[in-house]
């Protein structure tokens, strides 16, 4: 170490080559964590993994540079790019700017989607010129807004004086060039850290969590000079400063200031995004019925325990294919298969059997009715059809509330149904009663069939079903069978509704039983095939005995059918036509899973104009619902005293 | 050479939350003392939105939730007591042999104090599972309260973190320096938890009297 100026010199551009070095290690660090479409293009999956691979594996550059200070990073474009410049303006500051991008908060939902399909796709193209020097400006839509929301500045403050003077320290130098060394390590270790714990990081995060498509974005724009805040700006501005770095000849300094409130300013346009995560479940078919009691969800778990309202909850987020895949859940599913399927056969179906029914419905009432469901039942429809999930249906908006009612239809038709029909045969002054207004069209659609069917009703209700969709043998017997069974164990399906409903009532035990099994029986559609089977012989004597018997039972009847409708539209009680149609779903999405949404599509126009048509019921109150449900009530200690009647 | 120590700001836990807190706490500021070629990894946390660096060592981390077991299992046995984690860097400087037996002492330059109270309530349920990765508690009290009390500790986790960085930007003259070596960890470490001081003996015990007189609560 013998003093030379030649070795001074070499210290000195050792010092300067550590510093050049140290901003672009900074540039790197900030930068890695703050550009997030360079970093999730190369990097999104790997986060989780140790980063070295993506390193060490992409160019030849990375080697050397991983060793300054120790710190091995990902590769990262946009640092390089800007160190290349700043490292021609001899040790300038560098300013480092952390950008908010925010494309303006639309309350209107329908317009935003494609918005955010435009922002994606441009911020696509894009990637390279937005990560560079204040290109931000090229993000080309209205009324965005930025905001600055970190200031990075690194510093190198010379001292002059010391440069000269410096003969009698030349072995101190030295070491202090090895401590200059370390301590620009330690700080470039709690950049790194520091990093990721501002604010902002959580925006990255945010925008470099994969699939998710934000209404905001980072960009960044780095240059040598301070532009000043301005005073809105500085005040919500905190700084933080790292401790300066003695270098031989000056010090090292290193600064952030930071939007500490960020938490507002990244909530705020992820804010229209929560609809948007939430709204696979809201929107569905299934989960708003449940909205509108809220009760529900409570009984569901208080008297069944998870079964009812978890699995529910669960199939929600399961993608569309293997929730397709997944046999059971038919009737309770709210996924849009379910009512396309539903749909399907009910367009035939209404066709075939309550054509007759159609022109009696007052054309407003349907409408009237429409309103209604679309109003309560979407809601969230807007987001809902916005989606990008997995929902099957190239036009959401018509298929939605279109196989929302066929649905409702379907159902109303179903287990219901089918006893009211056998009643209604006997008291056709009844059934009239029905068609008055308080009790919509579903009402007449049922009695209606029932009236053509008569006492064949069931029977050929079953066969037509048979005929007009050509289902297999086996759907045929799952088809019958189960619309037997609910004919014959109406409690299955009435205490399913009332004690959705009514939590109260399920306290009894034997509602809680068959609910349960219902259950079971929809996740297993085999055994509940085999089941009904099963049963079919036991159930249709049962059926008879109790359409003959007492008078009561037809006025409980009456008024089960009075109230039926609705609660069959909330709570997707149709056993019997839903099996029928879920082979079909299955067959088809296993067949050509792709062209299932556009072929189902025309034909849920079909039906759900079929539906509309034939109208529905008024949404419900709590009242409504109470009312009903002792009906229910009533019905079911009759029944059961029916079937164990007719079974001794 | 002096050692310098840092009381890290008492954080209030629950028994779910000593690991990933811990954890956090513990790599970061082995991160800023793991002075060799890092290839750092990010860690998110899963009850806290806190992404904190590790250094990639597996040796290190195997290391590091050991330590952490051990003391989740001595806080099961000691209940609502106020804790610490000593995490102490020292060097090796081979002694001349003396009466005093070992030959290599172990010369410390820096500690670190975790303090952790863990708070009782939680206890109960949470020692049953303290096995599952992050133990998701079933809550007493609302859940608003929890999530209250869930960010007051995410906040003060933050806190202790920004402790840390200034503790490591404030005092860098008695880090050692960088030893040229392979490994990440370039400095010999220790994690001292109360219950091995409860049995310890020697140098260990004694230094660390020496160091903190004014601890009980390490020493209770």
């Amino acid at each position: 170490m013998a003093s030379s100026h030649g070795n001074s010199h070499s210290e000195a551009a050792k010092s300067e080559q550590i510093i050049t070095e140290f901003f672009a290690k900074g540039l790197q660090i900030i930068l890695e964590s703050r550009s997030p479409y360079m970093s999730s293009r190369n990097y999104s999956g790997e986060q989780a993994l140790s980063s070295p691979s993506s390193s060490s594996s992409s160019s030849s550059s990375v080697r050397p540079r991983d060793k300054w200070f120790n710190l091995a990073l990902r590769e990262c474009p946009a640092a390089l790019e800007n160190i290349d410049l700043w490292r021609q303006s001899n040790l300038e500051p560098m300013v480092v700017d952390v950008i908010l991008v925010q494309s303006p908060l639309e309350s209107d939902q329908v317009n935003f989607s494609p918005k955010k399909d435009h922002f994606r796709n441009l911020s696509l193209k894009e990637r390279y010129p937005f990560c560079s020097n204040s290109d931000q400006e090229e993000f080309g839509f209205e009324g965005k807004s930025e905001k600055i929301i970190e200031r990075w500045v690194v510093q190198y403050e010379s001292r002059k004086i010391r440069d000269g003077s410096s003969s009698g320290s030349r072995r101190s130098s030295n070491t202090s060039l090895h401590m200059f060394y370390k301590k620009s390590v330690l700080l470039l270790r709690s950049l790194y850290v520091t990093v990721r714990l501002l604010p902002a990081y959580k925006i990255y995060r945010e925008l470099n969590s994969s699939g998710k498509i934000l209404p905001f974005s980072l960009a960044h724009r780095v240059s040598s000079f301070v532009e000043p805040f301005t005073r809105r700006e500085e005040a919500e501005l905190q700084r933080f400063g790292f401790t300066p770095v003695d270098t031989p000849c000056g010090r090292l300094c290193l600064s952030v200031f930071y939007c500490s409130s960020l938490s507002d300013v990244s909530s705020e346009p992820s804010t229209p995004m929560s609809p948007q995560v939430i709204h696979d479940y809201v929107g569905s078919p299934l989960a708003d019925p449940l909205k509108r009691f809220p009760s529900l969800p409570v009984t569901g778990s208080a008297s069944h325990g998870s079964p009812s309202s978890s699995p529910f909850v669960r199939r929600h987020s399961w993608s569309y294919d293997i929730y397709r895949a997944s046999p059971p859940s038919a009737s309770y599913s709210p996924s849009p298969t379910h009512s396309e399927a539903q749909a399907l056969i009910s367009n035939p179906g209404s066709r075939r059997f309550p054509p007759g029914s159609l022109p009696p419905h007052p054309p407003e009432t349907s409408l009237v009715h429409k309103k209604d469901t679309s109003f309560d039942e979407y809601c969230p429809s807007p987001i809902f059809s916005l989606s990008p999930s997995p929902s099957p249906s190239p036009s959401p908006p018509i298929r939605i509330p279109g196989s929302q009612l066929s649905k409702a239809f379907l159902r109303s038709e179903s287990a219901p149904v089918n006893i009211p029909a056998a009643k209604l045969a006997n008291s056709p002054t009844l059934s009239n009663k029905q068609n008055v207004p308080p009790s919509p069209p579903l009402k007449t659609t049922r009695s209606s069939t029932s009236r053509t069917d008569k006492n064949v009703g069931l029977i050929q209700t079953g066969t037509a079903s048979d005929k007009s969709f050509s289902l297999l043998k086996e759907e045929n017997r799952q088809y019958s069978g189960l619309k037997i069974s609910s004919n014959s164990s109406p409690r299955i399906s009435f205490s399913r509704s009332s004690s959705r409903s009514f939590p109260d009532d399920l306290d009894d035990s034997e509602f809680a039983c068959p609910f349960d099994v219902d259950y079971d029986d929809v996740t297993n559609p085999s055994s509940r095939t085999e089941s009904f089977e099963r049963k079919e012989p036991l159930c249709e004597p049962l059926d008879f005995p109790i359409r003959k018997s007492q008078e009561a039972a037809v006025g409980a009847l009456v008024q089960m059918l009075r109230k039926a409708p609705p609660l069959c539209q909330d709570f997707s009680n149709s056993v019997s036509l839903l099996p029928a149609s879920r082979p079909e779903t299955w067959s088809k999405s296993i067949q050509e899973p792709d062209q299932t949404s556009e072929g189902l599509a025309p034909v849920q126009h079909v039906a759900s104009s079929s539906v509309m048509s034939s109208g529905l019921s008024m949404p419900k109150t709590t009242a409504d619902a109470l009312e009903e449900l002792q009906g229910y009530r009533v019905m079911k200690n009759l029944l059961l005293k029916q079937g164990g009647k007719s079974h001794i | 050479m002096n050692c310098e120590v840092c009381q890290l700001k008492e954080l209030e836990v629950e028994h779910f939350e000593i690991r990933e807190v811990l954890r956090c706490i513990l790599h970061t500021i082995v991160f800023h003392r793991a002075l060799g070629l890092v290839r750092p990894k990010d860690v998110d946390l899963e009850l806290f939105e806190i992404t904190y660096v590790q250094c990639g060592d597996s040796e290190l981390e195997k290391k590091i939730d050991e330590k952490i077991e051990q003391f989740i299992s001595w806080v099961e046995k000691h209940p609502n007591k106020k804790s610490q984690i000593c995490l102490s860097f020292y060097e090796v400087k081979n002694k001349q042999p003396s009466w005093f037996s070992s030959k290599i002492e172990r010369l410390h330059w820096e500690q670190w104090y975790i303090n952790l109270n863990v708070s009782q309530q939680a206890r109960a349920h949470s020692s049953k599972s303290h096995h599952a990765k992050v133990v998701v508690d079933p809550g007493e009290g609302t859940l608003e309260e929890r999530s209250v009390r869930r960010a007051a500790l995410e906040a003060s986790l933050r806190e202790v973190l920004f402790q840390i960085i200034k503790f490591v930007n404030e005092k860098k003259d008695h880090v050692p320096p960088i030893p040229n070596r392979e490994g990440v960890v370039s400095f010999p470490y220790e994690i001292t938890i109360p219950s091995s001081s409860d049995s310890a003996f020697g140098m260990d015990m004694f230094k660390r009297m020496l160091h903190h007189s004014g601890n009980p609560g390490m020493l209770s």
